[in-house]
C-alpha cells in the first residue's frame, strides 16, 4: 500500500494563532523543524562564498492528522516571525490550501498572507479568530480590509477550540474542492 | 479603517533569505532532491550494519511511514540536511518512498476522502 501525504498551510500574521489552531486538531503535539536560511546574494552555486555569509533559522511547526490507513494530512503553521517567502513557496507547493487567520485586533498583520495566497491562485478560507470574544468589526469590514475576493469563504473561529478548527478545515477543503470543479476543463 | 498595504515586495530583508547550500556525501541540497516535506517514507527490510550511524538512526525512524519534517523534528537536523540524507537513503535502497503532496492535489477523490476524514474528527 503507498502512502500519500497530503499538505495545508496555516498562515497569518506574527501570533495570531497559528500553532493553537494546528494543536487544537493534530493527533499529536505540534512538532517543530527547523530550516536554516542564508542571504540569497551569495549565489547558490558558489559554495566557497557560504562561509561568513548571514544565516538564519526559521522555525515551522506542524501537526498531523491521519485521515485513513494510506493517506495522512499535514498541517503546516507558516513561520511567524517574519516574510520568509522561500520558505512560504515550500510549504504551499502542492497544498490543498491554506487557513488564514486573524486577529481582529491587527487586521493588517494578515494582510500579506492573504495577498500571497490571492496573487498565487491558492484556495484559502479566512479564520477570524476572536480572542476576547467581542469583535469590533463586521464581516463586511474585515472583508473590505482584506481586499477579499467575495468567493473567499470567511470563518469565525477559536483556535483553541478542536470543533472551531475542525470547521475551518472542512471549510476549506470544500473550497478547493468547488474551486477545482469550477476550472476543470469539461 | 486604515490598513498598511503591503507592496508586494519580495526584495525585503527577510524575502533575500534563501535555504543553505548543504553539502552530504557529495550531494547537495536543496538543488537535487526533489522530496517535500510532507514527503513520507518507510525503511525497506535490508541490513543497515554497513551505514553511518546517523544514517541508521533516521532509518530506525522510518520503522513506519514518516515524514520528511518528523524525521527533522524527532532528530533534530535542519530540514536540508534531511532530505538529502532520507535521498540517499532512497536512492541506496533503504527507504520507500510514499506518494508526495504535489503529485496529487487535483485528485477530487482524494479531496473528498480527506474531507470525510475532516468530519469524523
Ligand atoms: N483568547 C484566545 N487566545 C488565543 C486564541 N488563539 C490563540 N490564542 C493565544 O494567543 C497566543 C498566540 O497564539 P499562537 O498559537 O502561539 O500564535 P502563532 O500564530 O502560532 O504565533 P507565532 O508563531 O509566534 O506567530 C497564545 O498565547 C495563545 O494561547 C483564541 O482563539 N482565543
Ligand atoms: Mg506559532
Amino acid at each position: 500500500m503507498d502512502r500519500t501525504s497530503v499538505k495545508i498551510v496555516v498562515a497569518g500574521g506574527f501570533g495570531t494563532g497559528k500553532t493553537t489552531l494546528v494543536a487544537s486538531v493534530s493527533e499529536i503535539p505540534p512538532l517543530t523543524t527547523e530550516e536554516i536560511l542564508t542571504e540569497a546574494s551569495v549565489g547558490v552555486d558558489d559554495l566557497t562564498g557560504v562561509e561568513g555569509k548571514s544565516t538564519t533559522t526559521v522555525a515551522l511547526d506542524f501537526g498531523r492528522i491521519t485521515i485513513s490507513p494510506d493517506v495522512v494530512l499535514y498541517l503546516f503553521g507558516t513561520p511567524g516571525q517574519d516574510r520568509f517567502w522561500f520558505m512560504w513557496d515550500e510549504l504551499a507547493q502542492g497544498a490543498v490550501g491554506a487557513i488564514v487567520l486573524v486577529d481582529t485586533r491587527r487586521l493588517d498583520a494578515s494582510f500579506p498572507a492573504v495577498d500571497y495566497f490571492e496573487r498565487r491562485g491558492i484556495p484559502f478560507v479566512t479564520a477570524v479568530n476572536r480572542f476576547f470574544g467581542e469583535c469590533a468589526y463586521t464581516e463586511e469590514e474585515i472583508r473590505g480590509a482584506l481586499e477579499l475576493d467575495p468567493r473567499t469563504p470567511l470563518v469565525w473561529c477559536d483556535a483553541r477550540d478542536r470543533p472551531s478548527s475542525k470547521l475551518a478545515l472542512i471549510t476549506l477543503v470544500r473550497h478547493a474542492m468547488a474551486k477545482l470543479t469550477a476550472t476543470a476543463p469539461a | 479603517m486604515t490598513l498598511e498595504t503591503w507592496d508586494g515586495d519580495d526584495e525585503s530583508a527577510a524575502g533575500r533569505f534563501v535555504p543553505l547550500y548543504v553539502l552530504v556525501n557529495g550531494r547537495t541540497a536543496p538543488r537535487d532532491s526533489t522530496l517535500d516535506l510532507a514527503t513520507q517514507v518507510v525503511a525497506l527490510p535490508v541490513d543497515t550494519r554497513r551505514l553511518e550511524p546517523e544514517y541508521v538512526e533516521i532509518v530506525h525512524r522510518c520503522a513506519s511511514w514518516i515524514s520528511v519534517a518528523e524525521i527533522g523534528a524527532y532528530l533534530h537536523l535542519p530540514l536540508a540536511i534531511t532530505k538529502v540524507m532520507v535521498d540517499v537513503l532512497v536512492e541506496q535502497g533503504y527507504l520507500r518512498v510514499g506518494i508526495p503532496a504535489q503529485q496529487k492535489i487535483f485528485d477530487l477523490h482524494l479531496l473528498d476522502s480527506v474531507l470525510a476524514g475532516l468530519e469524523r474528527l
